[in-house]
């Protein structure tokens, strides 16, 4: 177990560092070595020795990639909805037919709480990705303040949503249909599309939100707490700042998704299903929605009688 | 000094004594709170013999400062002489610059409610910060501009052994050649006799 964290680790590293590139640093050890110099130890300062595998790659990825990689990746997801929106525009369904009870009182408080926790979170790790432009100072502290509030809304929220949804995410055989149509987004029509209670695109935003919330918050409260001296690091070879570093690190490339698939999430909500909204505020979606968009469920709500 | 002098810190393994005065004279001289502290003395090798020695580690204040990069607010800034600085009204205690250090320089304050961490807080070289010279709001945030009065920082100052020098880099690597030159370099195996302390 240890070799193949071990392994990943360092494949990890060698990977980003031939894309990032290595930091040169202007003066390397410029101590006089004759052979007896004490300086020249390969004990000394175990921390600066060892900066390259980490400490380099942090500053490399967060001076040339980070920010250029989320405002890239927002306006893309931005630009591809817009244009989504004029060229095929939204889906509509009628919502005078029956309606199909689907998220109960506690689904709904959970997703609510959820999303308030998102929205406090991403525009405050927003405003800290891109505190040069707003200049710094008291509004980016307190946003940073904000940001771990936010997050313990989101971490009461996480668990029973993880818990309650769990069993109607994992995938199945209509995902992969699903994907190959690309859930019946690129078409004027309206298609049948192969999905159970939840979408394939539901279930790629739910373990993202989930799992790689569960590694957000892990990594938010390394970088958080700061000190702390866990025994495992000696054996992976690690210091306490690497972890920091490789937090910081995945902390940034799992925004960057969370940032990607919340912004979809939104859109799906609010433009491009018309009236989608409606069944986290009332719990009832439409029959005709449902016979359309989660056709595989409708099938088995037909053959259970419940409509 | 010439248009080209970068301060630079030096601390001589060889004379270091482990008195940890310079970390006890940097935190009486900017009145630091419990927790922060600029200069740590560190022991190495340590019970390895003849290898044993310590050195005295804060902000090296580096030509390509990796913290000043990294800063997601831009609160760095080098003086023409070479002093890494930074604006405490504008830093916002993210910890990248901890990251990005290569010797563990930043220092945050954990005092806030909960224990939140506050703006990060470093060696100056005793050249305090943006706010007017010896301003009390200088010398509240950043602690003594004793650089503005043109004395050496508390640390090197106070330093009984002189291990710790600092200055111009071409100064201070004068000093120091002039030592190994004039003592040799290398391991102390023995203590110094009469004609290495005095000559012939």
């Amino acid at each position: 177990m240890k070799k193949v964290i071990l392994l990943c680790l360092s494949m990890i590293s060698a990977f980003a560092q031939s894309y990032a590139g290595k930091v040169p640093l202007v003066s390397q050890n410029q101590g006089v070595y004759d052979g007896t110099s004490r300086l020249n130890s390969p004990e000394l300062l175990h921390n600066i020795m060892l900066y390259q595998n980490w400490g380099g790659l942090f500053v490399n990825l967060q001076i040339h990639w980070f920010r250029t990689l989320f405002f890239g990746i927002t306006v893309g997801v931005l630009v591809v909805f817009f244009l989504h929106y004029i060229v095929i525009g939204p889906k509509k369904f009628a919502h005078d037919g029956k309606a199909i009870y689907v998220y109960n009182l506690f689904k709904r408080i959970i997703h609510w709480m959820a999303a308030l926790a998102f929205v406090i979170v991403i525009p405050t790790g927003f405003m800290m990705i891109f505190g040069k432009e707003l200049g710094g100072g008291t509004l980016v502290l307190d946003a940073r303040y904000l940001h771990s509030i936010g997050t313990v809304l989101f971490i009461v929220s996480v668990i029973p949503m993880f818990l309650m949804w769990l069993i109607p995410m994992l995938a199945t055989f209509d995902d992969v249909k699903w994907l190959f149509m690309a859930g019946g987004y690129l078409t004027k029509k309206k298609v049948v599309v192969p999905a159970g209670q939840f979408n394939a695109g539901q279930k790629m935003w739910f373990w993202l939100a989930t799992l790689g919330g569960f590694v957000m918050i892990i990594t938010g409260a390394a970088m958080y707490f700061e000190d702390f001296d866990l025994a495992i690091l000696k054996s992976l070879n690690l210091d306490q700042i690497d972890i920091l570093r490789i937090s910081a690190i995945v902390h940034n490339f799992l925004g960057m998704a969370v940032t990607a698939l919340f912004v979809t999430h939104l859109y799906m909500s609010l433009f491009a299903i018309k009236g989608s909204l409606d069944s986290m505020i009332s719990g009832n979606k439409s029959e005709d929605e449902v016979k359309y968009m989660h056709s595989s469920f409708y099938k088995k709500l037909k053959k259970e009688d419940k409509i | 000094m010439s248009s080209f002098a970068r301060m630079k810190f030096y601390c001589d393994e060889k004379r270091c004594i482990d008195c940890d005065g310079c970390s006890v004279a940097c935190d009486e001289a900017h009145e630091l709170p419990v927790g922060i502290s600029r200069r740590k003395v560190i022991l190495l090798n340590e019970g390895i013999e003849g290898k044993e020695f310590s050195t005295s580690v804060a902000c090296m204040h580096c030509t390509d400062a990796p913290c000043e990069q990294v800063c997601p607010v831009n609160c760095f800034y080098i003086r023409e002489d070479g002093i890494v600085l930074h604006d405490k009204n504008i830093c916002i205690g993210c910890g990248y610059c901890l990251y990005a250090c290569p010797f563990g320089a930043p220092q945050f304050p954990t005092d806030g409610a909960f224990g939140t961490r506050g703006v990060m807080d470093k060696c100056t070289m005793c050249a305090g910060g943006p706010e007017p010279t010896n301003s009390d709001a200088e010398r509240k945030l950043y602690g003594q501009n004793r650089i503005a009065e043109g004395k050496v920082p508390a640390c090197a100052a106070m330093c009984s052994t002189k291990a710790l020098i600092v200055g111009d880099a071409q100064s201070v690597s004068k000093i120091y050649r002039e030592r190994v030159a004039s003592v040799g370099h290398g391991v102390q195996s023995a203590p110094y006799g009469w004609s290495k302390a005095y000559g012939k």
